[in-house]
């Protein structure tokens, strides 16, 4: 499985979603500025790793499907919706002949209620809502960080605070160097790319 | 009547015709009227709407107006419910044309596709033609250039400036060739659309549903007011031209635009 | 009259399931000509693939296939420079030292060639094809980015069937400039502004990735994608032979020859005394 490593931290009126740069190939870094995620709408957004080739292709499956449901019915799935379809998708892969490899984060706002929500998606078709997770080698470094610091009524400072905890940790323990974070927030007003400042080098000590 | 020739869709007549085709335009003729026309930057789609039912609930009830994709519009006029199924086909087309190619659809391809599917219905067994023809509008991606397709139960699609379609089309369309001008601004290309229905729909406003499309913009269906506002300025128009007339003082032009129709002829093409 | 229509009719259901696959057929970028290659009857066709053609883990393999390249693309504000080298290997037997591992598939679009020769060749080709019909269909040319997710999904789809390609789209369109996309046979596309692909990649990236910069003049971009694949050839044993040279602009590809690294090799320690690892004077 793929090096990638994805977190995030959720809740009040947004949900950050946040993906490491790096695509990799062998011991090659083909490419600094990967974008691991895909607006499945308005205001859902998906992150994956996992599998090369697997992971686009199941993310832009889902994104086409999201967006027909739109076109159909005149109105966006709300991401609860959107994150048990996408469960159904990965449970009947899990039993085709060619099971999709692929991990996910889904963070999204309601469009209606306005409340943010983030469901853990795994290959094995686990579905959990949850204030905050992670995937690959991150989970290892920054659950422990987000046990600590999160708490349900943080606002976006906050947010973006914890989130350079838990990518300056990745930086100073990770072996290996994932070019960085391309950060996104979901607010009721839609999906943003945050300019996330994470150029800094940090020491081990 | 048709001695038999009519009975399976992939026969032909002996003189060449294929007449569930034919018949499946009788069907367009007997559906509500549909206008599209293109101005120097906007292409506008008006709709006759058929007066609900006192008990209908009219916010959820379906439109003849629909979304194929963000920048594809369509309209339609004939069988409603034949009309759900292919807008479906093309909607699901319009996503996977993304998902594979990473572009949007261009109308031509969209209306190519529609089309396509239509000419299938008439050359397989077991099957009816789609009883509709379609408009389809919009603006092809990273272009200002307004479009504006026609699609027939045969297959047969064309490119148009201004065209209609479905009952008293041809009285609609011929309104349109003497009145439709190259770069209309949006206020001209509205009220054209408009004054064209008004040929055919008796009763105002209520009974009409306009749709606007502009490159790069979502479709912006315009609210009863302000079409009831354009039935207006279009209505006092007329009577003042009528009263024109009537004292005589433009004797050699302008007797065309207000030609007046008899209740009989709902023969358009 | 019945029995005729009752000839050219089918059942509703029969005709569901036709119209069905038809409708596949138009958006499917699944070759409608007959594709429907044999696979060997067993459940994991690539692992009885690598046990019969990896020479690394078995000298006497059945069959060996021709691998190892030197391949490099990059963007630059003149359009792309396309370099490859022209060595093709069995094993430890050169094979080719002449190979056209630069694909010509229409006169706007390049594709390069690493991996298995014949799966790229053949792919490429066919991708060629389906950009001609798309330019048929469509009335326009395509986007490289529709060139190079065709070729993606097309590998996508035998995915795990031994497929072995490495592979890169460049061309200039008037919708997207100049654009480059690497594509390889696990499904990968990525869009990028410079790319090497191959055994001897490592060798290009190191020399490519110091002098390049986006602002690079023509001369200064063709001598760096020569340069970088000489590095290559000089490092990578299964790369060698000739330099492939190429130069996308807006209005199509130019070739900048196919040139015998020897001289090359040479000319550059000479005139410009590098590579001093290598004495050019009997001791």
């Amino acid at each position: 499985m793929y090096a990638a490593h994805l977190d995030l931290a959720a809740r009040k009126d947004f949900t950050l979603i946040c993906a490491s740069k790096a695509a990799m190939r062998g011991a090659t870094i083909l490419k600094a500025s990967d974008d691991k995620t895909r607006a499945l709408n308005q205001h859902t957004l998906m992150a994956f790793s996992g599998e090369a080739g697997d992971t686009i292709q199941f993310a832009e499956y889902i994104q086409a499907n999201a967006q027909l449901y739109s076109m159909r019915n005149g109105i966006d799935l709300s991401p609860s919706a959107v994150a048990n379809f996408v469960r159904g998708e990965l449970a009947s892969s899990l039993r085709s002949r060619k099971p999709y490899n692929v991990n996910l984060l889904l963070g999204g706002v309601d469009p209606i209620t306005d409340k943010p929500s983030l469901y853990w998606l795994d290959y094995l078709a686990s579905l959990a809502p949850l204030p905050y997770a992670a995937h690959g080698y991150a989970q290892y470094y920054c659950l422990s960080i987000l046990d600590k610091h999160h708490h349900p009524d943080i606002d976006y400072e906050q947010g973006i605070k914890l989130l350079h905890l838990c990518t300056d940790e990745l930086k100073r323990r990770l072996p290996i160097d994932f070019k960085g974070m391309m950060v996104k927030v979901i607010t009721k007003d839609g999906i943003r790319t945050v300019d996330y400042d994470d150029e800094a080098r940090i020491p081990c000590p | 009547m048709a001695s038999g020739y009519d009975r399976a869709l992939s026969v032909f007549s002996p003189d060449g015709h294929v007449f569930q085709v034919e018949y499946a335009l009788e069907a367009v003729k007997r559906g509500t009227c549909a206008v599209g026309v293109k101005g120097a930057d906007i292409v506008v789609l008006g709709c006759e709407k058929r007066s609900a039912m006192k008990l209908q609930d009219t916010r959820i009830t379906p439109s003849k107006i629909g979304l194929v994709d963000t920048h594809v519009c369509l309209a339609f006029a004939g069988l409603n419910a034949d009309a759900r199924i292919l807008v479906d086909k093309a909607r699901l087309e319009a996503q996977s044309h993304r998902l594979t190619v990473e572009d949007p659809v261009t109308i031509e391809y969209i209306t190519k596709y529609v089309a396509g599917v239509q000419q299938r219905y008439t050359q397989s067994g077991g099957v009816r033609p789609f009883g509709i023809s379609t408009l389809i509008v919009g603006f092809d991606p990273n272009d200002k250039t307004p479009r504006l397709y026609q699609t027939e139960p045969s297959g047969i699609y064309s490119a148009w400036k201004a065209n209609a379609i479905g009952r008293s089309s041809k009285t609609v369309r011929e309104f349109l060739e003497r009145n439709h001008k190259d770069d209309m601004d949006r206020e001209a290309t509205i009220k054209l659309t408009i004054k064209s229905l008004l040929e055919v729909v008796q009763t105002g406003a209520k009974n009409i549903e306009i749709a606007i499309m502009a490159p790069g913009k979502l479709i912006e269906m315009l609210p009863v007011e302000d079409i009831e506002a354009y039935v207006k300025a279009i209505e006092q128009e007329k009577s003042e031209e009528a009263a024109k007339k009537k004292t005589g003082r433009t004797p050699g032009t302008g007797n065309a635009a207000i030609l007046t129709r008899g209740p009989d002829d709902a023969s358009g093409a | 009259m019945d029995t005729l229509v009752a000839q050219y009719s089918q059942s509703d259901y029969d005709r569901e399931q036709y119209s069905q696959d038809e409708q596949m057929e138009l958006y499917q970028p699944e070759p409608s000509l007959s594709l429907r290659f044999a696979m060997p009857p067993i459940a994991q066709p690539s692992a009885w693939l690598r046990a019969a053609t990896d020479d690394n883990a078995n000298p006497n393999c059945p069959i060996k296939i021709a691998h190892g390249t030197t391949t490099l693309a990059f963007r630059f504000q003149g359009g792309i420079i396309v370099a490859t080298d022209s060595r093709a290997t069995a094993g430890n037997w050169i094979a080719s030292q002449t190979v056209k591992k630069v694909i010509e598939i229409n006169s706007c679009l390049l594709g390069t060639m690493a991996g298995g020769a014949a799966d790229c060749q053949y792919w490429l080709a066919y991708l060629g094809m389906q950009c001609r019909l798309h330019e048929l269909r469509h009335k326009r040319r395509i986007s490289v980015a529709a060139a190079s997710k065709i070729l993606a999904n097309l590998v996508y789809s035998y995915k795990g069937m031994g497929l072995s390609m490495g592979t890169m789209c460049a061309g200039v369109t008037p919708s997207e400039g100049p654009a480059l996309y690497y594509i390889d046979s696990d499904g990968t596309r990525l869009a990028g502004n410079l790319f090497c692909v191959g055994s001897g990649q490592t060798f290009a990236y190191g020399v490519l990735d110091a002098e390049y910069k986006y602002d690079l003049s023509e001369t200064e971009a063709l001598e760096l994608g020569r340069r970088s694949i000489l590095a290559a050839t000089h490092r990578d044993a299964y790369s060698g032979g000739f330099i492939n040279l190429y130069h996308v602009k807006e209005d199509g590809w130019v070739k900048h020859g196919f040139n015998d690294t020897n001289p090359i090799f040479w000319e550059t320690k000479l005139n410009k005394g590098e590579f001093s690892n290598v004495t050019s004077e009997l001791v």
